[in-house]
């Protein structure tokens, strides 16, 4: 009795797709491993710099054009101002910026907020009377410019030379440079990413035609155009990269919904409200486009390469 | 149609293999090529398919001087020529059919046209039933047929075939020998390389004698009883 295996042996199964038997090529399953792995990196570096994008832009917007004045309750000599001078200070100083045509408006922070501020430090507890508070006026600005910013601290320190001037330039600078940073570690990582692509598929395009060397060599010989050739194994690469980067695309929207479900409110008080929007799907859902085109083009490089060899 | 001049090969940095070959085949032509075991039979014929450069001399094929065209160029002439290959050189993992049908799809022409074709000449070799067989679980002689359908299915203007019934009986070897007179007869020019003697005097065409690396062309007539009688 034959069984169906038996009767197959040797008799050629289904529709021919290629000359060459690429699709039962072996390493393909790994090529694939290798892409998914790679597009799921990929994924993940740039959701990371969409979120930091976010970040930072959201920073910038909210504290770029704001700045913080301090009134301490001591005098140049040290010596403790009364509270009600204070005020009266720093009601002189915030109606002097609120002249400026670089300012927007101008508040000044009531006692509960002071206390609010504080109260971490010293613990609820603490009398507010008993203490010398300092003035804090919190400025928005139409405009933040440094030719501003030394004018508007040239009038406050004219009213009362201790002021301080507090422009969250420094710390803002600080968050900026690192989220710089990781943007450009992102910006690495994928570029990493994908010259291992284009190595590992060149690398197996050409085992392939190392390992067809005799079929390719007679497809030549039998006047089959480079483009004929070329075609076979660019829809290899193709369809393996087609393959991988999906199922990486795939797993890496399914982590960052696992991470966002999972940290939900962490991540909103980091990043409040930032969500991928289109552009940013569209984006991730190009990898794969983006990934088989840097393929096909990679295999037809390779193939026309080791064609242009022979005779 | 194909001039060699003072064509000489060898193989890396080894002996020259052929040295000063002259000859030309005008076109319809019809010659057999001979000569001992490890004369260069297979040698020429690679350099007339175009499988390797001459590492001197002059190729002319369709009035084109080789070495003077470019890769591109080159394409148009390997599709006008058909070769059986003395070990065949099937694709393992393609059907007879698609075997057959390869020299028509690396043309281009439509499945439609490919089926009539390749089914017919398959029967025709006597192989309509081995359609979907892979070349590996074939008989010698089936491969063999195989071979020569893939060399003859696009119709090509130069056949060459070497040693094309080494592996086939008397009766099948004829019946392809009457298929390459029969394309003969319809233009096609023909270069068979063979060993049998009983082919040669029977279809009678001439022979380019190859013989140490060197070539010349003999009338029909029995080479080996010339060679016996001493004439060269
Ligand atoms: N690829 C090769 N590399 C090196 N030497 C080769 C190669 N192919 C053939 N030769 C040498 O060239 C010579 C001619 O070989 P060729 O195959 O052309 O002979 P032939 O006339 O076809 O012989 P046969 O009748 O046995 O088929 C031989 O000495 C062989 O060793
Ligand atoms: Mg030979």
């Amino acid at each position: 009795m034959f069984t169906k295996k038996d009767r197959k042996l040797g008799v050629a199964e289904g529709k021919r797709q290629y000359d060459l038997p690429l699709n039962k090529a072996e390493g393909s399953g790994f090529l694939i491993l290798l892409i998914s792995l790679m597009t799921f990196l990929a994924v993940i570096a740039l959701a990371a710099s969409f979120v930091l994008g976010a970040m930072t832009q959201r920073w910038t917007s909210g504290l770029e054009n704001r700045l913080t004045v301090e009134i301490p309750a001591e005098n140049e000599e040290g010596v403790i101002l009364p509270n009600e001078d204070v005020k009266t200070l720093t009601a002189d100083i915030a109606a002097a910026l609120s002249k400026h045509p670089a300012v927007k408006n101008t508040e000044i922070l009531g006692e509960e907020e002071i206390q609010e501020l504080v109260s971490p430090w010293l613990g609820d507890d603490m009398v507010l009377k008993d203490i010398p508070l300092p003035g804090l006026i919190s400025v928005q600005l139409h405009i933040t410019n440094p030719d501003t910013l030394k004018v508007l601290e040239n009038k406050v320190k004219d009213i009362t030379p201790t002021a301080r001037l507090d422009t969250h330039q420094t710390w803002l600078n600080d968050l900026l440079r690192f989220t710089g940073a990781m943007q450009f570690a992102a910006a690495m990582i994928t570029l990493i990413i994908g010259v291992t692509t284009v190595t590992a598929v060149a690398g197996a395009i050409r085992s392939r035609m190392a390992e067809h060397r005799a079929e390719v060599e007679l497809l030549h010989l039998m006047g089959a155009k480079d483009d004929y050739i070329t075609e076979q194994f660019q829809r290899h690469a193709l369809l393996l990269t087609l393959k991988g980067s999906t199922l990486g695309v795939l797993a890496g929207a399914l982590v960052m919904t696992f991470i966002s479900l999972i940290s939900g409110d962490t991540a909103a008080a980091l990043v409040p409200d930032f969500k991928l929007n289109a552009l940013h799907m569209i984006t991730l859902f190009l990898l794969p486009v983006i990934a088989c085109a840097i393929s096909a083009f990679t295999a037809r490089h390779t193939v026309l390469h080791v064609l242009a060899d022979m005779p | 149609m194909i001039k060699f001049e003072n064509v000489g090969l060898r193989y890396g940095i080894g002996p020259e293999v052929l040295g000063d070959i002259n000859f030309t085949l005008d076109p319809g032509s019809f010659h057999f090529l001979t000569g001992p075991s490890g004369a260069g039979k297979t040698s020429l014929m690679s350099l007339i398919y175009l499988g390797r450069r001459p590492t001197r001399g002059l190729v002319t094929m369709f009035g084109q001087n080789i070495s003077d065209l470019d890769r591109r160029k080159l394409v148009p002439i390997r599709q006008r020529i058909g070769v059986v290959f003395q070990d065949f050189r099937l694709l393992p993992h393609l059907s007879a059919f698609d075997n057959v049908a390869l020299p028509l799809r690396i043309l281009g022409r439509p499945e439609k046209e490919i089926d009539n074709n390749v089914n017919e000449l398959l029967d025709w070799v006597g192989l309509g039933d081995k359609t979907n067989v892979l070349p590996p679980t074939m008989s010698g002689g089936e491969q063999q047929r195989i071979a020569i359908a893939r060399a003859v299915i696009a119709r090509p203007r130069l056949l060459l075939a070497d040693e094309p019934t080494g592996n086939l009986d008397d009766e099948i070897g004829f019946r392809l020998m009457h298929l390459f007179d029969q394309l003969n007869r319809m233009g096609t020019t023909i270069v068979i390389a063979t060993h049998n003697q009983a082919i040669i005097d029977k279809l009678g065409h001439p022979c380019l004698v190859l013989d140490s690396g060197h070539l010349h062309v003999d009338e029909p007539k029995n080479w080996i009883q010339k060679k016996i009688e001493g004439v060269f």
